[in-house]
């Protein structure tokens, strides 16, 4: 757990050796690693980030590797997101974070990747009606980050509910839920994790040495393997503070945390979660942390105030831990400057501060931590402290170790975990000066991360609940820029157009725009659609002809939802959404047209007493092209088709003509150029 | 997806080589095409333009692109002077120079900048953009108007053209049927003329 200062080196260790291969045995094949503090099992499901990508891949680990030149290599089974495959669902109804597991042969499939491409562990839990499926119970289902129901056959582009015995050459009852395997990951990391202890305690220690602070954590460990780290003190925060779901839950009620970052996920780690460094502090305003990683950001900005400013849901040192299903730690500390913690919870960090002198116990640390990760089922506990208590509340069943020292009514703090409270007291005259910058590089790099994918996560649900929720509508001038998430379902040939349309008009999701600028193209209207509305699409901009308009151009969206579309009409009713060159746009339900078996087309005569006849000929003739001479009816004929197009070419010019000074007397009126 | 100048660049040169012919019949296939320009020249790529929004029976456009622009030229002139048939009779192709807004695949233009702002209702120029949207509607309204009613007089100069032929067809029936039961021949010996032996 030592942390470098130039984030490069993440931190990285084998797990359980599997076997060998390779002509050689020159490819060492693992179990498990630990990357970046993070304990990773085969069959786990993980985040994949792509450099250009906004939200990562999701895929499950079958195969872990190191080969012969030391490079690391994980093969991944990969899940699709509904929109990645938006074209084969046939009108699937698809939940919100429902994924497809790729099966069958073909391409997207699997893929091999360069291990340090896990951007984090994710929790997929697999629905799927297959006997050989173990059932979930309800609260993984509430945990889940992504729920799998069905499978996507790569090869025939079906959906499937049901697949062969081997997925990849995997079997399948390891793809699914694997609960035996959840628990052997559990306790190997566990041993991973004694090992790492010693290390991370000295880190600690010293780290708190640099910060004349004082820290007091809270570690949680989940019995699940995650850890949870809480605690005011800053250098707790860069280095290791976990978040766990509990915590998750605890800020969305508005409890006061300090600072929790996350430092190991366990195995079903959420992927919300995952490389998070959340860090709430409250302040003395409860601020509500909704979207915690991000706050969490700032408030590791602010986090100066530590510990003082918590918000105490509960003055009176009552702790509640509201997150049922959770373990918390809680440990409530008073005492006087120098107070004496010791924190003794599974991964338990033990912070020491310097001032305060605390101390930590190794040894029992360690101990503790097999006890705490075993035991599942804690609920809520609750903790009566009194003020200026001096009691080691034990909670029978928590695992974990509360110190109270006593002290002088100086300082008290008391720290709670999940919801938890900390009191401060108001004289408490903690110094924190924790600043961003003492937070590792590394923490820093990944905070950044995961705020950007909690605000991609955010754009997401504001498009999910667009249809319900009024957008507020920007009026500022934007310009258009490239839209952040593009349609990923490249790995497949897209249908043809005109068939996704037909779907798309039956289903509702096909809207028609009209008045673009004529030269936009069908990436650039997209962008648009994106900066206006806040929904991706798929666009066809009209190819213009001879008699197309040169001052609208019409474009056939279709939205993923009938919902989004309607919104978007509906916006476009009522609002005003004005592009360059004085353009509103205007929007309505696609009426496409499709070509006709039998089109009736006009001006090519056949007698019909020939027509026998010209049949036979017409196969044998290799071109019926040819230049008319005149000398000929044919001539005379075609010469009247040349002026009916003539004619009609002139209508076409003053017709247009005419609208174009139509609009531009219209658009002298607008005061706005944009 | 970064919009570079060369391939803009490029595309444009491309749309320089291709050349726009509308009129085409529904029967007109990339075959079609490839042979009737085959006696001017060689045909690089074949691609129609799909009309998505109606009339279903108007009639098929295609981008045809040739090897330079100079044959672009060439073909332009060509089917320009005499009416060119292809697939059929009597009504002739057309060919025009191609422009970028009928390429489904163009690049996106280097540099250029759209913004695009939602107008609060209170602007002075929200009405303003209201009566434009409903003029855009109009114009498409008068476009569609304008399509049926072109589609119509096509209709009545084909409906005109089939009554000619029709006429045509019965004349050269009846001279044929004359000449072949040599009542022709009988007339014109009655009459003393000279008529041509077959």
């Amino acid at each position: 757990m030592v942390e470098d200062s130039k984030g490069d080196n993440l931190e990285f260790k084998w797990g359980k050796k599997k076997g060998f291969g390779g002509k050689k045995k020159e490819v060492t094949f693992y179990e498990s690693f630990t990357y970046d503090g993070v304990d990773y099992t085969l069959y786990d499901s993980v985040y994949l980030y792509k450099d250009d990508e906004p939200e990562p891949f999701i895929g499950k680990l079958i195969k872990i590797w190191e080969n012969g030149d030391k490079s690391r290599k994980v093969k991944i089974l990969w899940f699709f997101r509904p929109c990645e495959i938006l074209n084969f669902l046939e009108g699937y109804e698809t939940l919100d974070n429902e994924l497809f597991m790729a099966c069958g042969e073909g391409l997207g499939l699997s893929n091999i990747n360069h291990l340090e491409a896990i951007a984090g562990k994710c929790n997929v839990v697999c629905f799927s009606k297959d006997g050989r499926n173990p059932h979930p119970l309800d609260e993984e289902l509430q945990n889940a980050d992504f729920v799998c129901y069905c499978f996507f056959d790569v090869g025939r582009h079906k959906i499937l509910d049901k697949t062969d015995d081997k997925i990849a050459g995997i079997e399948v009852k390891n793809i699914f839920n694997n609960l035996d395997s959840q628990k052997l990951g559990g306790l190997l990391r566990l041993d991973l994790d004694g090992k790492d202890v010693s290390a991370k305690v000295t880190t600690n220690n010293e780290a708190v040495a640099l910060s004349s602070e004082k820290n007091n954590q809270l570690l949680i460990d989940k019995l699940d393997g995650k850890r949870y780290d809480t605690g005011d003190s800053k250098p707790s925060f860069g280095e290791k503070c976990t978040s766990s779901l509990g915590l998750k839950d605890a800020n969305k009620s508005n409890d006061g945390l300090n600072s929790i970052s996350r430092d190991k996920t366990l195995p079903l780690a959420k992927e919300k979660e995952n490389g998070v460094c959340k860090a709430l502090a409250k302040q003395k305003s409860s601020t509500k942390l909704s979207h915690s990683s991000r706050d969490g950001l700032e408030m590791t900005g602010n986090s100066k105030t530590g510990g003082n400013a918590f918000c105490l849901a509960k003055i009176d040192s009552e702790d509640t831990v509201g997150v049922p299903d959770r373990q918390i730690n809680k440990r409530l500390v008073e005492g006087k400057a120098s107070e004496k913690e010791k924190y003794g919870v599974s991964s338990a960090n033990k912070t020491n501060d310097v001032h305060n002198r605390r101390n930590y116990d190794n040894a029992k640390i360690s101990n503790t931590r097999p006890n705490v990760s075993m035991d599942n089922t804690f609920l809520k506990s609750k903790i009566d402290l009194e003020k200026g208590g001096r009691d080691i509340v034990g909670v029978p069943d928590r695992h974990f170790n509360k110190q109270l020292m006593e002290g002088k009514a100086s300082e008290k703090e008391k720290y709670g975990v999940s919801n938890a409270m900390i009191t401060n007291d108001v004289q408490n005259r903690r110094k924190h000066d924790n600043d961003v910058k003492e937070v590792p590089s590394k923490k820093l790099k990944t905070d950044t991360m995961s705020t950007k994918h909690s605000a991609d996560k955010f754009r997401k649900e504001s498009s999910t609940a667009s249809p319900n929720v009024e957008h507020r509508l920007d009026y500022r001038v934007m310009e258009v820029t490239q839209r952040p998430d593009i349609d990923r379902s490249k790995w497949f040939k897209p249908m043809p157009w005109e068939e996704r349309m037909r779907n798309a008009h039956e289903q509702g999701k096909l809207v028609l725009l009209e008045n673009l600028d004529p030269s936009l193209t069908s990436s650039e209207v997209q962008d648009i659609i994106w900066l206006g509305f806040k929904e991706s699409c798929t666009v066809m901009v009209i190819q213009k002809t001879a008699e197309s308009s040169p001052h609208s151009g019409q474009a056939f969206v279709i939205f993923k939802r009938k919902e989004a579309a309607e919104s978007v009409i509906r916006k476009l009713e009522e609002g005003c959404f004005l592009m360059s060159n004085g353009r509103p746009l205007v929007g309505s339900f696609g009426l496409p047209c499709f070509p006709e078996k039998k089109p009736i087309f006009y001006g090519h005569h056949v007698n019909d007493h020939l027509r026998l006849q010209t049949q036979r000929e017409m196969k044998d003739a290799v071109s019926t092209s040819h230049c008319s001479q005149p000398n000929n009816i044919e001539y005379d004929m075609a010469v009247e088709w040349c002026l009916l197009q003539e004619r009609a070419d002139k209508s076409w010019r003053r017709l247009y003509q005419r609208q174009g000074e139509e609009l531009r007397k219209l658009k002298a009126k607008l005061n706005v150029k944009i | 997806m970064e919009p570079s100048a060369e391939e803009y660049a490029a595309f444009e040169e491309k749309v320089k080589r291709t050349v726009y012919f509308d009129n085409l019949s529904p029967q007109v296939t990339e075959s079609v095409i490839r042979t009737a320009l085959d006696q001017f020249t060689a045909v690089k790529n074949v691609k129609f333009i799909p009309n998505y929004l109606g009339p279903s029976n108007l009639p098929q456009c295609a981008l045809v692109e040739l090897d330079s622009a100079k044959k672009v030229k060439e073909v332009r002139a060509m089917i320009g002077q005499y009416p060119f048939m292809m697939s059929g009779m009597p009504r002739p192709v057309r060919a025009r120079p191609a422009v970028a807004e009928m390429f489904d695949d163009r690049p996106v233009k280097p540099k250029r900048k759209m913004k695009c702002c939602w107008l609060e209702k209170n602007d002075p120029d929200f009405e303003v953009a209201r009566e434009l949207k409903n003029l855009t509607r109009k114009h498409a309204a008068e476009i569609a108007f304008m399509h049926k009613v072109h589609l119509k007089e096509e209709e009545k100069l084909a409906a005109q053209q089939a009554e000619t032929l029709k006429v045509h067809y019965k004349k050269f029936k009846l001279i044929e049927g004359i000449m072949t039961d040599r009542t022709a021949l009988t007339l014109a010996r009655k009459y003393n003329l000279a008529v041509a032996d077959e």
